[in-house]
């Protein structure tokens, strides 16, 4: 594979481009000049032209969200940069953050000028410390350098940007949880319609973009849409892409590389398998989405790629699963995880997380019983479409694979009365 | 929680943290939406949880039912409602973690601090909980102490991370 | 306006309707818990979930609103039935199942709608029930009762409290399976709405201090009538078994208490328990001797007016009413006055502290504890000139300065169980006294008469805003108590022959012939929401919003 030029993270083991001086340096805050140059219509269709779609897990097309706020009005517009990465597997807003906060504070600065917005609000989930220590900081620097406050470099718009902690909740990554979270609430999730941009933060129009999405704008803007659109699969999965791998490979860490890129290349940037495991399985979105086997190895890594195979791209967290792991514990822990982040307030969700996760372990604990995998897929089947929020859909995903693509394994569990992989010590010192 | 009682005035935030949370509030168009970094702020204040003088203290400051700050304190992982250690820990779990040992890191911590999850050491210097993903899969096993992350997790680090501890 | 079809059925409804109400409108009930017309639009209880034409998903119906014309809904379909029967499944798995010991049992939502939407066997075999332990019966005030166990999570309390009460007394609390409601210690449910979670609650999660294991729900009988609590006169419900009253609830009326009441209005029927009955009229048979004696409501009426006749040449007659008094049993008192020319009726009321039942226009604020001082003062009971007012009588010697005294009714307010004030009247030459209780005042009266208390009859009242609200009996009076229309209509008679056999609808229609203030009103048409009077009051009623602001 030849090799891809990163632009994200570009700055990625380069500290001088944690000041504000050494940013500017390698050409930082030249899309924002630019785009202050710019009327803010030729921005956003810009941006839908790079085909920019969201990094965060849905994909939906950045500027077509940005054309949604309306133009004028008396009210406030807002951008809040979702920077509550929790989506289990996922770590790459994270080094964003820590390498290289201005290239982020320039994404969202000219989202703000595209949209019309004055205030942008940067949602860090609270376990961040080091990112919002890191963002503060350059946000500090940002004004004193004239980059944000009363006149941005020079001109006459006016911009505040704050970081906002959040305090330990994975549904607040959720749009509209967010928003309540923003608000001094429980971060529970909306009813939709009415969507952020018409009525979003404080009731007023809201765009909300994760962290790497905002990334990539600087540079649609410095170096056009049409080079934006010559990275990726095709002209709908377009731009360079982190992905963030973990789990059974030799050097986890996050990668950036075109969109679309085919699995089993990705394993391969990441070393390969760990202890020259075999592939069994991999996650290829966070722990909302659909586990893939081996048999998907060939898989490009784009949006509409993984959802034709049943699964989705989310937030490009893979976690890649060697042979001898057990399918069931692995997905009971995912299982124990979107209970523990129910926000509790719809039925369907609130019931059906726990459900799921009491029997998942029991099935990994030995007490399962032959009827329990088509349990499964009948509460995934009541949960799915009917929750509130994506919160029941995403739950739903790990497990519904688990009984599709695994049923020999949850068959082994009940026949042997318990978990028939062994537990392996990977915990230990070195020798 | 406990039986209603009649109880003297809630003490307040002290000048410093009122201060603190003066120049936040200004960033949102409601005194609600400095609630959360409020909650930080007092738990900073009442040494890393959140008693109940603590939250009556906040939702006077806001003008707010205590009952709805008693929900959002409850809604959120990193709020605690019972008393933690000097420093607290929290072990990943989640997946990536789980399968590179996450298990075995929190049953060390038992044994090293001699406490159960969620329970302080009698020297009070320590807790420990498990936790969701911490952002951090590709250093698994990983923990975060106070407020700094400690990746790539072996044994004897673990020790040493807990023996260091004051 | 946009019209929606719903399960092949075509209705009209105002923009931004919600599925539901639209719904409601063709006669179809969508199943629902958390959503309630007053309170904010959450979708959360899953239970509404309908399919629009259109939408790949099923939509929660309450929060989908019909904004343009051709929507097509159903709730009929196979994909809806099974989602509700989902749903039901995920409120049951953890449900308590304890109906057999529960006051909700009966006016349950869960076991109404498991019977309609649900499935009769559980797949949730192997696990355990979640549940609560210490939290099956808390207080969360002094009027209502949390049984967390059986909580759907719907919310509906906890917007009550911050959005209609706003006390934000109750709280949503922890997350997911594990989230609960409840108050902040020290911080209790104790405002006057307080009770109306209960009445908002779907299950019996929350339940009425005062009405709890009172009855069973199902052997209750149920009658519209207004509370009489204050002159605020909220619609309720009687609910009562033979004759015993075991609890209020507020009945829908949005120009009056919306779908609310106050606690202390849940209470006033109390009164009709604790305070002893006036079973049987009494009358004295000479001038001495040791009181009143039990007799036949023939012989005491001829006492009365035996009395009155004689006691009328002597000086003044005076009559003092109550505000308890329908504005038909004020009519005809007053006629009684009217015989003796007298300008002494006056009505007096306790007032307290003001109390306010929100509504859409912002509220009503009731401040007199009695249900109708308006309603008896049009009636003709107002002090005319050179008469003697309710002070006078109650701290002043205006008994003393009268011949004869007639008192209706017995139960007039907080004075007439205190010594000093029936000693005052007492001190009438002649006293009479009408009422349902045997109150000390009764007991010292020359003559005392049984009368039907509201539930026991029908009226008019007039509210504080000048409304006039029909309530109808609810059960029939005890052997001897009669209605005062009846009673006060057989004493004119023995004056005038003519007025013989009167009835509330008869004497109200009179009083609207006569009455401009209830001008064009009659009985047989009075609206069910009450009709507002034709006096300039009401056409502005009074500014509530800062005697909201002092009770909550």
């Amino acid at each position: 594979m030849a090799a891809f030029e990163p632009v994200l993270t570009r700055n990625v083991g380069h500290p001088e481009a944690l000041t504000l001086q050494g940013y500017k340096r390698g050409g930082g805050y030249e899309g924002l000049r630019q785009a202050l140059a710019m009327q803010a219509d030729e921005i956003i269709e810009a941006v839908k032209a790079s085909g920019l779609r969201g990094r965060g897990g849905a994909g939906f097309s950045a500027g077509l969200k940005w054309s949604f706020i309306p133009k004028g009005g008396d009210k406030p517009k807002y951008l809040v940069c979702n920077a509550d990465e929790s989506e289990p597997g996922t770590f790459k807003d994270r080094l964003l953050m820590e390498h290289d906060p201005h290239q982020l504070i320039e994404g969202c600065a000219i989202c703000c000028w595209a949209v019309g917005a004055a205030t942008c609000y940067i949602y860090i989930r609270g376990e961040y410390t080091k990112a919002a220590e890191i963002l503060e900081r350059a946000l500090e620097e940002a004004y004193r350098g004239g980059i944000l406050g009363g006149s941005v470099l020079g001109s006459k718009f006016k911009l505040d940007m704050w970081v906002h902690r959040g305090a330990g909740a994975y549904i607040c990554g959720e749009e509209t949880g967010m928003l309540e979270s923003l608000e001094g609430k429980r971060g529970q999730p909306r009813v939709k319609p009415p969507f952020p941009a018409l009525v979003g933060a404080f009731g007023a129009p809201t765009v909300i973009n994760n962290v790497e999405t905002l990334c990539n704008v600087p540079h649609i803007v410095t170096r056009g849409a049409d080079w934006f659109k010559s990275i990726g699969t095709n002209e709908k999965n377009t731009g360079p892409k982190l992905y963030a791998v973990s789990g059974h490979v030799e050097r986890p860490g996050t990668y950036e590389l075109p969109i679309g890129i085919p699995f089993r290349e990705l394993l391969d940037v990441a070393g390969g398998m760990h202890r020259g495991g075999r592939l069994k399985a991999y996650i290829p979105g966070g722990a909302s989405a659909p586990i893939l086997t081996a048999e998907h190895i060939d898989l490009p890594m784009d949006f509409d790629s993984l959802a034709k195979a049943g699964s989705m791209l989310g937030s490009a967290a893979v976690i890649v699963l060697d042979d001898e792991t057990c399918m069931v514990r692995s997905v009971a822990r995912l299982a124990k995880f979107f209970n523990h982040e129910s926000c509790g307030q719809c039925t369907p969700c609130r019931e059906g997380t726990n459900w799921m996760e009491l029997l998942l372990d029991r099935l990994e604990h030995g007490d399962g019983r032959e009827q329990d995998a088509a349990l499964l897929l009948s509460i995934c089947k009541n949960v799915a479409g009917n929750s509130l929020c994506a919160l029941g859909d995403a739950a739903v995903g790990p497990v519904k694979s688990l009984v599709e693509r695994f049923p020999d394994e949850i068959e082994q569990h009940v026949r042997d009365r318990g978990c028939p992989f062994p537990r392996r010590r990977w915990f230990q010192d070195a020798a | 929680m406990s039986e209603p009682q009649a109880r003297p005035a809630p003490p307040r935030l002290s000048a410093a943290a009122r201060a603190e949370l003066d120049a936040i509030r200004r960033r949102f168009p409601t005194t609600e939406a400095a609630l959360i970094p409020a909650l930080h702020i007092a738990q900073r204040e009442w040494g890393g949880w959140l008693p109940e003088e603590a939250i009556e203290a906040v939702a006077v400051e806001l003008e707010l039912p205590a009952a709805t700050v008693y929900g959002v304190v409850s809604f959120y992982d990193l709020f605690h409602q019972r008393p933690v250690g000097r420093h607290r820990i929290r072990v990943c779990t989640n997946l990536s973690c789980q399968l590179r040992g996450a298990d075995e890191v929190l049953e060390l911590l038992r044994q090293e601090l001699g406490v159960g999850e969620d329970e302080v050491t009698p020297d009070g210097r320590c807790s420990y909980v498990h936790f969701e993903c911490l952002g951090s899969c590709d250093t698994a096993p990983m923990m975060m102490v106070d407020d700094q992350y400690h990746e790539n997790l072996t044994p004897l680090r673990v020790r040493r991370i807990v023996k260091d501890l004051a | 306006m946009p019209k929606v079809t719903i399960n092949d059925r075509t209705v009209e409804v105002e923009p931004g309707t919600n599925l539901v109400q639209a719904a409601l409108k063709t006669g179809i009930q969508i199943p629902h818990y958390c959503y309630h017309p007053r309170l904010s639009i959450v979708g959360q209880c899953r239970m509404c979930l309908v399919k629009v034409e259109g939408m790949p998903k099923l939509q929660a119906g309450c929060s989908t609103l019909v904004m343009k014309d051709g929507m097509v809904v159903r709730s009929d379909v196979p994909e809806v039935r099974e989602a509700q029967a989902g749903m039901m499944e995920f409120l049951l798995i953890n449900h308590p199942l304890d109906c057999p010991i529960c006051d909700q049992a009966g006016e349950c939502g869960l076991q109404d709608y498991a019977f309609k939407h649900g499935v009769a066997y559980s797949r949730f075999q192997f696990e355990d029930k979640r549940t609560y332990p210490g939290r099956e019966r808390i207080p969360l005030g002094p009027n209502v009762v949390l049984n967390m166990n059986r909580c759907i999570q719907c919310t509906r309390c906890v917007r009550f409290t911050q959005e209609v009460s706003k006390t934000g007394a109750l709280g949503f609390f922890n997350r997911g399976a594990r989230t609960e409601i409840g108050t902040f210690p020290g911080k209790p449910l104790d405002d006057d709405l307080a009770t109306c979670v209960v009445d908002i609650c779907p299950v019996g999660a929350l339940t009425s201090t005062r009405f709890r294991f009172a009855e069973r729900v199902f052997y209750l009988d149920k009658k519209p009538s207004l509370c009489t609590g204050c002159e605020v006169g909220c619609n309720v419900t009687i609910e009562h078994r033979r004759g015993h009253i075991k609890r209020y609830k507020p009945r829908f009326n949005p120009d009056v208490n919306d779908y609310w009441m106050c606690d202390y209005g849940r209470s006033t029927f109390e009164r009709y328990q604790r305070l002893p009955r006036l079973a049987a009229p009494r009358a004295r048979s000479g001038h001495e001797g040791n009181g009143a004696q039990p007799t036949g409501w023939r012989e005491a009426l001829d006492a009365l007016a035996r009395g009155l006749r004689q006691r009328s040449g002597e000086g003044a007659v005076a009559v003092l009413g109550s505000g308890f008094l329908t504005n038909e049993e004020a009519y005809l008192f007053a006629a009684l006055a009217d015989l003796f020319a007298t300008p002494h009726r006056a009505v007096p009321v306790d007032v307290g502290r003001p109390r306010t039942i929100p509504n859409l226009k912002g509220g009503i604020t009731g401040r007199e504890y009695a249900p109708n001082r308006r309603g008896a003062e049009l009636a003709g009971l107002a002090t005319g000139e050179g008469g003697l007012g309710a002070e006078d009588f109650l701290a002043g010697d205006g008994a003393a300065r009268c011949a004869a005294l007639v008192v209706c009714d017995s139960d007039f307010g907080e004075a007439a169980h205190r010594p000093e004030v029936v000693e005052r009247l007492r001190r009438a030459p002649f006293l009479a006294v009408f009422g349902w209780a045997d109150t000390p005042l009764a007991r010292a009266a020359d003559v005392a008469l049984p009368l039907a208390h509201h539930a026991e009859k029908e009226g008019t009242f007039v509210n504080v805003e000048w409304r006039v609200q029909r309530f109808d009996r609810a059960f029939p009076p005890p052997a001897q108590a009669r209605p005062g229309v009846e009673a006060l209509s057989d004493l004119l008679a023995r004056f005038d022959a003519r007025w013989a056999g009167q009835d509330a609808a008869r004497v109200f229609d009179r009083l609207a012939r006569e009455n401009p203030a209830f001008a064009a009103l009659s009985w047989a048409e009075l609206p069910a929401t009450g009709a507002p009077l034709n006096v300039p009051e009401a056409a502005a009623p009074p500014v509530v919003g800062a005697a909201a602001e002092e009770t909550f």
